[in-house]
């Protein structure tokens, strides 16, 4: 009996099966205690698991820039002490951002080992955006750092759980060096019986099925990943693609150079950024993870965005970069903004590919996560509160589809915008309005869809505001014949009436009672030539005031009865252009 | 006199009557859509129940989900706090289908050009900052009038803590315009979130002029024939209502049918002195379930529709019973993916084609046709004739062959998928949510529950398995065991130590009131009414709360420590930690209020006499998951008498369904006529 189920195929997907419902379960426990909005509303974290050998089986995401991370932080763990040196029980925190899988500091990763009878296993991690790691700005990441060090502190595999015991004398040094040391505990605490949690269900795993049974469904995952992974690539155009651009700034007013050549062959998906700017004074570096993490995020959208995410499907994918580079730079880089790198390159990649792959890739989109960090004391609380969160906004239209309005950006993913109404209570704000930005950018036969309009009045006096949107000098691209969509900023009106310039970046801005800041997200790119836009849908347009009477005019060639909307004609460019 | 329940199905309304000494009569009837008050009245009249002996009606229906599925509801209008327009259109801003660049969002039911701003604004706190402004609904009231909608949802920013300018806002427009359906989002719900609430108010808006006109239209029929007005529809908080409340709230009827088999497992148990219990119901294309703990349906907040892995679907801030539900019934297709991994579900053959062994043209095998190729269905036991050879074909074809066996091992493969899907539905209810399952007895219903309960709980180690009387029409049987059920949820933030008691009670009596006025209104006695108090709690600077079973009203000064500890234990129950030393917020009060109808007695059946042989049908092989294939004694339920045992294998055939009991497990019959199997667990 027991024999003929440890070569049964079927058996060995029940097992794998398993093995997801254990991933999506220490994923969903995780939000549910944390007490980071940033971890339950925005979902910035990620958990896996993977084999003895770090190779990363199932990973459950709340974001997609935290893809494939989960392994290379685990193999950082075992280069550190070797396998024969971790014990069942222990954990290990990883944050630095130039080693396994390191992104910035405040993106805390949890290790650790998986024993069935005394043999290693599999391993879980997780890592999760922590609300505050210390450093200089509340918030620990910031816009204008120009190293580690100000980041906050850093964790390079250090262990913080011994055989199942918490190392207090870390803990203690952990909380002495935080701004809020109550929350951090919880999200600790919280991580860490998530990766219990995995623990125990992996053992009954063994337990039910035997360890050689589990052993070998992870082995069927993986290959099963690749073999899918492998298949879809033959079917894919072959070629070589190349892309530049720039991003909008450093953190201290400079331009980013970025280029990228992506070749597609039989057996290899190769994206080279050879040729990028140096690394920077300013935090958008990273520690290769952007590119590493940015290019299998696309890579997943072309090749299957429904396959389940393991390293077999990554099997065929190469990535470049020169160490030194903005890509791969060089420690001691400030980081805080590296995911503001991560989405110009997937951006980058996107419109190399988009014309490869119409049904998958549209138009451009917002782009940047448009980060808000805000913090003061609550006006009738007195209580210190921080706000972290992203900014919704304008998705590009794609073929057969216009663009998604109110959308966070690619980098982000199953994350809720915070609730005005909890907002209110619990931040020293009020909001004035919460829109679409509906200013008609992005025409197309397939329209780019709305930004967002949010404002934060402060119900304060010395509340500091940060931000960084980028995404701010050179408007959202279109395609195929769609317009550009427009691009995000942020403007402050003072109490006294003062209107300050539009911007898209600035560091710990002061705000007093009844300043408002205005946050204003782009519209997405349009995709194919406007005026073949359906005038019965131009009409539709307008009168849901997506777009002005003017704008269907000029844009699309539609002209329309300002007050009934009805069709009343085509203007003569589009006349002829319809060769009539 | 007779208490009567119709359950409207997706192919079946379902008839269950009981009369005064308990007996019980079951009819089934086609559904017959779009017109559903007609199915409804020929099974009535098909089971020859005398239409003025009903003493009370009890009603679930698909109406108003397919009302919202199938987009046929009204055209909807929302008036909204002044910037706020774009809030049902900006939703969440969440994408579940994280690397799909093409993905779309759900699009709102309302259309941007009928939501309508009127200047207006409370504060968090509920005070007002800007007046109403009268003359902004009038300016809304005319234009919507001239784009001709026909219901309108009214929902401003923090009413949650002040409901007065969503009251006004309702009144002018019924001044207005008289014709017209207006709903207030704080008639359906005071938790805060506004995208969720409005939502809600839209929805129920849309559904509210199909409600109306379903349920008159029935009601006038019912009447017609000289059925009593007592009244009542299932709501989906496991409670029913009354036909006139229905048609205000429709939005709570959504999930009528379901909820009604998970709370009649709850009152089963309770009845046979098993407060916790595991529900367990597989139709035809989904399998569900949901935890009762000590007796105590699980109701939430956070109910969405059309919500998938790839969408985020549209929240309802209803109460609704907690259900766990999976693709994965009886006509649930087995298929190969890209890899080669055999899958079964979540696509269905429905009810047409169906199944393979249906012979109406279905060729993708189903859970169902694995069944009967294992021996667990009986081909005999289908309405029809069935062609063994063209089902084997398909396992054959379609499974076999790419995984390298014959068909019977097809079946066993399938038949192992399945119970795997279903049995990881059941850890996530159970284990995961911090419940031991061997605390548990399952309820197993619906055509397929009982076929797969038994397996399931020997793999779970739950002990003991009941396959009800009606085990396929008991959704209908739990409307019949009902109550009038209301919640009352009210958002309002307050540091738990610093709570003042008196301040509490008086949001709980607010509460009571409001339950007090609305049972008035439905005819229900102070004497008949019971309430019970939740308190969602959390601790400072979480997100999600815990649901705390809180002591009765009033609450007094020593009761502090009592509830705190009790949060304490709850939270480490769901989530293995507790942080004794970090204080805790209290974010609702949670009021269910309950109006007990009188509830039928339950026939007893007559005594086994001697052994069960008499019952036996056949001895067939069998495929049994662990065990292989046994010859196995067959039983007809009908022939097995109060004390009947008999240990398995063995599988009892009914007329709509099969209980497969597993080797090692022993069968009971009690004197109700439920079968009861039985594992030995460690």
């Amino acid at each position: 009996m027991s024999e003929k189920i440890s070569i049964n195929p079927v058996t060995l997907d029940i097992v794998k099966d398993s093995l997801i419902a254990v991933s999506n379960e220490i994923f969903y426990a995780f939000a549910q205690t944390s007490m980071s909005p940033i971890i339950y509303e925005t979902l910035d974290y990620a958990s896996g698991i993977a084999d003895a050998e770090g190779r990363l089986l199932t990973q459950g995401n709340g974001v997609t820039g935290f893809i494939g991370m989960i392994s290379p932080m685990i193999c950082a763990v075992v280069d550190k002490y070797g396998k024969e040196n971790l014990n069942p029980g222990d954990v290990y925190i990883i944050n630095d951002p130039f080693m396994g899988g390191g992104t910035h500091m405040s993106d805390v990763g949890m290790v650790m080992p998986i024993f069935y009878q005394g043999e290693l296993i599999a391993f879980a991690g997780n890592k999760a955006h922590w609300s505050d790691i210390g450093g200089m700005a509340p918030g620990s990441f910031t816009t204008d750092a120009t190293n580690l060090f100000q980041e906050g502190m850093c964790f390079s595999g250090t262990k913080l759980v011994d055989r199942g015991q918490l190392i207090e004398p870390v803990w203690d040094l952990m909380r002495s060096n935080m701004r809020y040391p109550q929350v951090s505990q919880g999200d600790m605490w919280g991580q860490i019986s998530s990766l219990r949690t995995g623990e125990k269900r992996i053992g009954e795993l063994c337990e039910k099925y035997g360890a050689d049974v589990v052993k070998g469904s992870m082995e069927r995952l993986i290959a099963q990943g690749e073999l899918v992974a492998r298949r879809r690539l033959k079917e894919m155009p072959k070629g070589t693609w190349e892309m530049d651009e720039y991003m909008d700034d450093d953190g201290h007013g400079n331009p980013v150079h970025l280029q990228v050549k992506v070749t597609i062959t039989e057996d290899e998906f190769v994206a080279d950024f050879t040729g990028s700017d140096p690394q920077v004074i300013g935090c958008v570096n990273s520690g290769a993870t952007a590119a590493y993490a940015g290019v299998k995020v696309v890579f997943m959208s072309v090749v299957g965005p429904e396959l389940a995410v393991n390293d077999g499907v990554f099997a065929p994918l190469k990535t470049i970069c020169e160490q030194g580079s903005v890509l791969k730079a060089n420690r001691p880089a400030a980081t805080s903004c590296y995911y503001e790198s991560m989405i110009y390159v997937i951006d980058l990649v996107w419109k190399a590919l988009a014309p490869v792959f119409p049904e998958s890739l549209g138009a451009g989109h917002l782009l940047s996560v448009c980060t808000v960090l805000m913090s003061g004391k609550h006006q009738d609380f007195g209580n210190d509160y921080l706000i972290i969160e992203p900014t919704v906004g304008g998705w590009g239209a794609s073929r057969g589809h216009d663009g998604q309005v109110g959308q966070f950006c690619v980098g982000d993913g199953e994350t809720y915008n915070v609730p005005v109404e909890m907002a209110e209570t619990r931040y020293g704000i009020r909001v004035d309005e919460h829109s679409l930005h509906t200013d008609g950018a992005g025409a197309g036969e397939f329209r780019g869809g709305s930004g967002a309009v949010r404002t934060y009045r402060s119900m304060n006096d010395n509340q500091t505001f940060t931000a960084s949107f980028g995404r701010n000098k050179w408007p959202v691209w279109g395609a195929a014949g769609g317009k550009d969509g427009s691009i995000n900023y942020f403007q402050f009106i003072d109490a006294d009436g003062t209107v300050s310039d539009p911007m898209g970046i600035v560091a710990r801005r002061v705000m007093n009672t009844n300043d408002v800041v205005r946050l204003v997200t782009a519209t997405g790119g349009g995709y194919g030539d406007p005026l073949k836009r359906p005038p019965e849908k131009v009409a539709m347009d307008a009168k849901n005031e997506y777009i002005t009477i003017a704008q269907a005019e000029a844009d699309y060639g539609v002209l329309l009865d300002p007050e009934t909307f009805a069709v009343l004609g085509l203007t003569e460019e589009r006349r002829k252009a319809e060769g009539r | 006199m007779m208490k009567v329940a119709t359950d409207i199905g997706g192919t079946f309304t379902d008839l269950v009557a009981i009369d005064e000494n308990g007996k019980l009569i079951l009819e089934k009837s086609h559904t017959t859509p779009p017109n559903f008050d007609q199915g409804v009245m020929d099974v009535l009249e098909k089971s020859g129940v005398e239409p003025g002996s009903i003493q009370a009606f009890f009603h679930g229906t698909t109406t108003i989900i397919n009302a919202l599925t199938e987009r046929k509801g009204a055209k909807t209008a929302l008036i909204t706090t002044k910037g706020f327009r774009d809030i049902l259109e900006l939703a969440r801003g969440n994408r579940p289908d994280l690397f799909n660049m093409v993905f779309e969002k759900p699009e709102p039911f309302v259309p941007r050009y009928l939501r309508r701003e009127v200047a207006e604004r409370v504060s968090y706190r509920g005070e007002i900052i800007t007046p109403l402004s009268e003359e902004d609904i009038c300016k809304a009231v005319e234009y919507l009038k001239k784009e001709q909608v026909e219901a309108i949802g009214v929902c401003y920013i923090n009413s949650y803590a002040n409901e007065e300018h969503e009251r006004r806002t309702v009144e002018k427009i019924k001044e207005l315009w008289p014709e017209v359906y207006v709903c207030p989002s704080v008639d359906i719900t005071k938790e805060w979130r506004e995208y969720e609430r409005t939502s809600t108010a839209v929805l129920n808006a849309y559904v509210m002029p199909t409600a109306s006109s379903y349920i008159d239209r029935l009601g006038q029929r019912l009447t017609d024939t000289g059925v009593c007005d007592n009244r009542y529809i299932m709501q989906s908080n496991g409670g029913t209502t009354t036909f006139e409340q229905a048609k205000l709230t429709p939005i709570n009827v959504v999930e009528s049918g379901p909820v009604a088999g998970v709370f009649g497992a709850s009152i089963l148990g309770k009845m046979i002195g098993e407060p916790n219990v595991i529900a367990f119901d597989v139709g035809g294309t989904t399998a569900k379930c949901s935890l009762i703990d000590q007796g105590e349906v699980k109701v939430t907040t956070s109910y969405y529709i059309e919500k998938t892995e790839r969408s985020a679907g549209y929240p309802i801030m209803a109460p609704v019973v907690d259900i766990v539900e999976i693709g994965n019934g009886g006509g649930s297709i087995a298929w190969m993916d890209d890899a080669g991994s055999l899958k079964v579900g979540p696509k269905s053959a429905g009810a047409l084609p169906g199944p393979v062994a249906y012979g109406k043209g279905g060729t993708e095998p189903t859970t169902t046709d694995a069944n009967l190729i294992a021996g667990r269905l009986s081909a005999k036991n289908f309405d029809m004739e069935v062609s063994l050879e063209a089902v084997r074909r398909a396992l054959t074809e379609k499974v076999g062959n790419p995984l390298g066996v014959d068909a019977d091992e097809a079946a066993e493969s399938i038949i192992r998928v399945a119970d795997s899907n279903m049995n990881n539905a059941l850890k996530l209810i159970s284990v995961r949510r911090g419940y031991d399952p061997r605390d548990f007895t399952m309820v197993a219903f619906g055509g397929g529950g009982p076929m797969h309960g038994p397996t399931l709980a020997r793999e779970l180690n739950i002990r003991k398995v009941v396959v009800p009387v009606a085990a396929s029409v008991f959704s209908a049987w739990g409307m019949l065991m009902s109550d009038i059920r209301h919640d009352f949820i009210q958002t309002k933030i307050m540091s738990f130590a610093e709570a003042s008691m008196e301040e509490l009670n008086a949001m709980w009596k607010a509460q009571m009131e409001e339950a007090a006025s609305r049972f008035g209104a439905e005819g229900i006695s102070p004497e008949q009414s019971v309430f019970t108090f939740i308190a969602d709690m959390r601790y400072v600077g979480q997100e999600h709360t815990v649901q705390v079973n809180a002591p009765a009203y009033p609450w007094k000064e020593e009761d502090r420590a009592e509830i705190m500890a009790r949060f304490h234990k709850t939270h480490e129950h769901f989530y293995t930690f507790s942080l004794p030393d970090t204080p805790a917020e209290i974010v609702n009060l949670h009021l269910v209020a309950y109006g007990q109808l009188s509830k039928p007695a339950l026939q007893e059946i007559p005594a086994q006499e001697g052994d069960i042989s008499g019952a036996l049908k056949e001895t067939r092989r069998v495929f049994f998951s662990g065990d292989g294939w046994l010859d196995t004694p067959i039983y007809e339920r009908a022939g097995l008498g109060f004390g009947a045992s008999a240990q398995g294998p063995l599988v009892v055939e009914e007329p709509t369904t099969a209980t497969v009991v597993c080797p090692g497990q022993r069968l009971t019959v009690d004197k109700y006529g439920n079968l009861i199997v039985e594992t030995e667990v460690a």
